[in-house]
């Protein structure tokens, strides 16, 4: 079984291989002129109801049809959207407390069937997502607001209690276009929430009288610059632009999202001119870099994403910092970028690139350097590394996680002559097995839900946090979490954080790897294109009214 | 005859009731549930999607509301196409699974019949060696390779045919004949097997010194008594076309019930699930019924008591 599984791989690149060696009689360099863009959503979304959608493909759908009050820029700064202005302390948009935030929203936004959008739509909306029964995925992002806990815990309420639990929720509307929201704490992090999806606002007339199919075009009414005028179940989706759009009119005339979830196929499809852009299969990075034809057509850009290796802290001989410490040093992370086609940017510490809270010098001390790597495992008592327990490393098995796998298990035995046994396993029972604590050593990721490192560290690295699977914890760690997640004052939070994540490289409950890129084919035609590091499944989603086509 | 397949129909709810307990139990039993999610769901989310999706209930509960359901035709909820009922979900994907399917089944034993017979007629000819070599090659690709070929040659390279996706003729060609490979490989083998078999047969012989035409003789004497063998896997083959196939499916992007019940395993749809092993029991087993009337038509030496 295993080693017919090889095969079937092999012979998988070799026939991918062969897609790529054929492209250069294959590829037209003309477009079809028209302003259609053909991108790939791989796969279809869970649903597209902005409430409970969670990220990537649901996202990059969301992203065409609605806009929120705040938005993020191409850097990831935050704009004003269906708001007026960003609310500050200085235009008493947030009261010096920080515990209050009143918004004021434009006046000429509207919904695609022209009725005007005004504060009453987003107390609708945030309450609707605090619903329990509803069951939002992000629900909990917003928690800190006045009630919004309280409602959601309380699924086994009679209606007339969670009516009144609905009521106190602080959200309102002090008139059709000022809306208010109380926080229980302040919340410095706050208003990129506020840039999210899950508080985009929605309709109630339209939910009330649709129900589930309320997401079924043309029910489907957004305040977004494109409407989804067709959704073929599993096949695709079609937008066209809102003919009511308030704000600047897309470029386009038509978006379609395909939903092609092998990744050689959509290549093909690519080279048959029937994506206009699209990924490549894991593992053919090289090839079409050595490629003259689609090397040009190559986009690579950074993603707030990193991946590491993390270690569960309570078991031994991870339970000793110094042989975390040591096996960080052991890692020639250079290498694993090399062999991922030159694909990625080598981490060295945990907060990426391009956002708030990355520091570049941050992890040097325990870089790639065997000398220090032994030293380190001596000062732990294993000068005889036969004295270390077994060591069993898990991961999800992937074909991009098996290299990372054997590349590990390489390295330890080249540098340290540490001999580690791989546990691959299917993806949800390895995450079941991580949620449950019972690895030893393992890959993960992460990527940012909004660009701050309050969404980095607490939740991840804080004693007993729902994704802390290091099962880390260091008092000091949670008492300066605490303080930022609440500190109002920017300088000193970022300070708090920056802080936070030094204390997390010292102890090293993981070993980052490398931050995560993109690497992408774009047609020759198509212009405009603006990506950022929070882009969903589709490239660019976050800025399809700039993009248009060229012959 | 009529007894023997009622009788048989009844089996079937038994079969159908064993394999859901049996699908219901595994599922419950395989680690990971639907929420585990690489970035984990804070605790009240996943309180309230249990809540949400009748999880929180004891095993039997969430077994017996099932077949409540199942007996209103409604097989319940998706959790990875949340909107969507799976009775619906399956509705809409069976048409496209069912016309590939059938094509490719058309595909299958025209070529499979034709090639075996026509090997077996003039055996040892080139056309014997002809058919055997296309049977040994395409009962050797795996399907994944044979469509990724297809799709280099006739989209990438010769822009003939689009890549994927459902809707037109042009977007059935590739994937059928992908799908109909193998079976037309089998088909053709075993026709040409019993086809030499049947030839050298007694009746056969006293057929010809009857003076029967040669065509009575073949189509009445030989082409029926050789078909036996390929009506039995002629039965199952239809049954896999029918329910779809996973990387046919996935590589041409077709929205059909194959890739939906990959996808469900993958992602826990507990809901997809039964409904897709339900719906896949049911038409193996009508297959395996309709062939074992069938062989009663075909052969009136066969009788059901």
């Amino acid at each position: 079984m295993r080693s017919k599984s090889i095969l079937l791989s092999l012979l998988a690149i070799l026939v991918t291989a062969s897609l790529i060696l054929t492209s250069a009689c294959g590829t037209s360099v003309k477009g079809t002129g028209e302003q259609i863009l053909r991108v790939n959503l791989a796969g279809e979304p869970a649903q597209v109801d902005p409430n409970r959608a969670s990220w990537a493909s649901e996202r990059s759908v969301i992203m065409q049809v609605f806009v929120g009050l705040l938005g993020f820029n191409q850097d990831l700064s935050l704009r004003a959207d269906v708001a007026k202005v960003i609310p500050t302390v200085a235009n008493k948009g947030i009261s010096a407390d920080g515990l209050t935030y009143t918004f004021k929203l434009r006046t000429n936004v509207t919904w695609s069937d022209g009725t005007k959008v005004t504060a009453k739509d987003f107390v609708y909306s945030i309450k609707r997502m605090l619903n329990p029964d509803l069951a939002a995925e992000y629900a909990s992002f917003y928690f800190d607001i006045v009630g919004g806990l309280a409602y959601f815990s309380a699924p086994d309420k009679t209606d007339a209690e969670k009516t009144t639990l609905k009521n106190a929720i602080g959200v309102k509307a002090i008139d059709e276009y000022t809306l208010e929201i109380k926080l229980n704490d302040p919340l410095p992090t706050f208003l990129d929430l506020m840039a999210l999806w899950p508080v985009y606002p929605v309709r109630e007339d339209i939910i009330t009288q649709f129900g589930d199919a309320w997401t079924n075009p043309p029910n489907y009414i957004g305040n977004g610059p494109y409407i989804l005028t067709e959704w073929v179940h599993q096949d695709h989706m079609t937008f066209k632009p809102n003919p009511n759009y308030w704000g600047t009119k897309p470029k386009l005339a038509e978006i379609d999202f395909k939903m092609i979830t092998d990744a050689n196929a959509a290549l093909a499809a690519y080279m048959n001119n029937e994506l206009d852009i699209s990924g490549v299969p894991v593992g053919t990075e090289k090839a079409t870099m050595a490629d003259a034809t689609l090397s040009p057509q190559i986009l690579r850009y950074n993603d707030l994403t990193t991946f590491a290796f993390q270690f569960n802290v309570t078991k031994p001989p991870f339970d000793n910092k110094l042989v975390r410490q040591a096996l960080s040093c052991a890692i020639d992370r250079q290498t694993l970028i090399d062999i991922r086609g030159g694909v990625g940017k080598v981490a060295l510490s945990w907060i990426p690139p391009g956002m708030p809270g990355y520091d570049a010098t941050l992890g040097s001390e325990y870089a790639f350097n065997v000398t220090k790597a032994k030293e380190l495992l001596a000062q732990a008592g294993y000068n005889d590394v036969s004295k270390l327990p077994e060591i069993k490393f898990s991961y999800s098995d992937t074909a991009g996680n098996r290299t990372i796998a054997q590349f590990l298990q390489g390295q330890m035995q080249q540098n340290l002559g540490i001999n580690i046994t791989l546990d691959p396993q299917e993806s949800k029972s390895f995450q079941e097995y991580i949620n449950a604590g019972k690895h030893m050593w393992a890959w993960f990721g992460w990527g940012a839900d909004y660009p701050d490192p309050d969404n980095w560290l607490p939740q991840l690295f804080g004693t007993g946090a729902g994704n802390n699977h290091t099962l880390y914890s260091n008092p000091t760690f949670d008492a300066l979490a605490a303080k930022g997640l609440k500190e109002l004052d920017n300088p000193t939070r970022l300070k708090d954080w920056a802080d936070a994540q030094k204390m997390v490289m010292d102890d090293a409950p993981i070993v980052t790897m490398f931050y995560r890129e993109r690497f992408l084919l774009v047609k020759p035609w198509v212009k405009g294109l603006t990506t950022t590091g929070m882009d969903g499944q589709v490239a660019g989603d976050m800025f399809y009214t700039e993009v248009y086509m060229t012959k | 005859m009529t007894r023997y397949a009622i009788r048989r129909i009844l089996w079937l709810l038994v079969v159908l009731l064993v394999v859901s307990f049996i699908t219901f139990s595994l599922m419950h039993l395989v680690p990971g549930g639907p929420w585990d999610r690489e970035k984990q769901l804070a605790p009240q989310v996943i309180e309230a999607l249990n809540r949400k999706y009748g999880l929180d209930k004891p095993f039997f509960v969430q077994y017996g509301n099932f077949l409540l359901g199942l007996l209103h035709g409604d097989l319940g909820i998706s959790y990875s196409y949340q909107d969507r009922g799976v009775t619906q979900i399956l509705m809409q994907g069976l048409p496209i699974t069912a016309t590939l399917g059938i094509t490719a089944f058309i595909i299958a034993i025209l070529i499979g019949i034709s090639l075996g017979m026509a090997a077996a007629l003039k055996q040892n000819s080139w056309i014997d060696y002809l058919s055997v070599l296309f049977s040994t090659i395409f009962a050797s690709i795996p399907g994944f390779v044979l469509a990724i070929i297809l799709m280099v040659v006739f989209s990438v390279i010769l822009h003939w045919l689009p890549t994927g996706g459902w809707g037109s003729v042009s977007q059935i060609i590739m994937p059928a004949f992908a799908l109909a490979a193998l079976p037309a490989a089998f088909i053709a083998r075993i026709t040409r097997a019993s086809t030499l078999e049947v030839m050298h047969q007694d009746y056969v012989r006293t057929a010809r010194s009857k003076g029967l035409l040669e065509r009575v003789v073949l189509i009445r004497h030989i082409l029926r008594n050789s078909l036996i063998p390929v009506v039995t896997i002629a039965g199952p083959e239809f049954a896999n076309l029918v329910t779809g196939s996973v990387i046919v499916e996935t590589i041409f992007s077709i929205p059909g019930i194959g890739r939906l019940f990959v996808q469900g395993i993958f992602a826990r749809d507990y809901g997809l699930i039964m409904g897709s092993v339900l719906f896949y029991a049911f038409v193996i087993a009508i297959a395996n019924l309709v062939v074992d009337i069938l062989y009663g038509m075909i052969d009136p030496r066969i009788r059901y008591d």
